[in-house]
């Protein structure tokens, strides 16, 4: 292949060849799905964004408020066992 | 006005869904262009996906002066999009078993796919520029003039990256 006529040649067989080339099934729709989350309005992307973000925070809260929820139905619980005692004594 | 254009003017007027026909009249020669500089039919379609939203993005943005044509500008998105990519990222595994459309000639594909991989090993130690303009020169029947202006250099810089890789080419031919 040092002779140039065989280089050349050998670029335009690759040429022709490759020319079939296409785009795999499914691409279209896959290059328009990640357009579509560019065309979404700017205030709805900043709402997305801050969503992401505020993800965590709202997740730890809502493991505290169960927290305090079970905490919440466990005193309940204790003072009406007392209210139920003091009756009986009664 | 061609459709090509008058799609990115119903674009520019806010109708995001006219952007389907920009890639459809032009997604396979860049993919086919992409495959021809990155080697590899999966990672030309990360290229040519990326290279689409980065045109959307410019388009919304009204970055896209339209000083040259709409196919041109993706021309050049992808071919810069590329060379970054074979420069920064590792190579990805070929799919095996990638999907092609149904309405495409099968055995076609399977053959260019077989070239596709010849030329990446022939081309595979070029640096990715060098990869470029030859591909551009040799695949894509640019001239030197279009070649520059698609990469963004003077067509000295062009020459000279054509010289470079046709020698290392011919080096690497003569080693035993």
């Amino acid at each position: 292949m040092t002779d140039p006529e065989d280089f050349d040649q050998r670029l335009a067989r690759l040429a022709r060849s490759t020319e079939a080339l296409r785009p795999s099934a499914g691409f279209s729709a896959r290059v328009m799905g990640a357009v579509a989350t560019e065309a979404l309005p700017s205030w709805l992307e900043s709402a997305r964004v801050s969503s992401r973000r505020l993800l965590p925070i709202a997740a730890i809260a809502a493991a505290l408020a169960v927290v305090w929820a079970v905490q919440a139905e466990r005193s309940v619980d204790d003072e009406l066992a007392t209210s139920y005692a003091s009756v009986e004594l009664e | 006005m061609d459709t090509l254009e008058k799609a990115v003017d119903r674009v520019l007027s806010g109708d995001a869904s006219a952007f389907q026909q920009i890639v459809d009249a032009t997604s396979v020669r860049l993919v086919r262009l992409g495959a021809r500089i990155m080697g590899n039919q999966a990672d030309a379609e990360d290229v040519v996906q990326e290279a689409y939203v980065k045109a959307f993005r410019a388009l919304k943005a009204g970055e896209f002066d339209r000083r040259s044509s709409t196919a041109t500008w993706l021309y050049r998105i992808v071919v810069n999009g590329a060379i970054d990519a074979k420069r920064s990222r590792t190579r990805r595994a070929e799919q095996a078993e990638m999907q092609i459309d149904p309405s495409w000639d099968g055995a076609a594909f399977a053959e260019a796919r077989l070239a596709l991989s010849e030329l990446d090993d022939w081309l595979g130690d070029l640096p990715p520029d060098q990869r470029a303009a030859l591909v551009l020169q040799s695949l894509e029947g640019l001239n030197n003039t279009e070649i520059a202006q698609l990469m963004g250099v003077s067509e000295g810089a062009v020459e000279q990256r054509l010289v470079r890789a046709r020698a290392a080419l011919r080096q690497r031919r003569q080693q035993p």
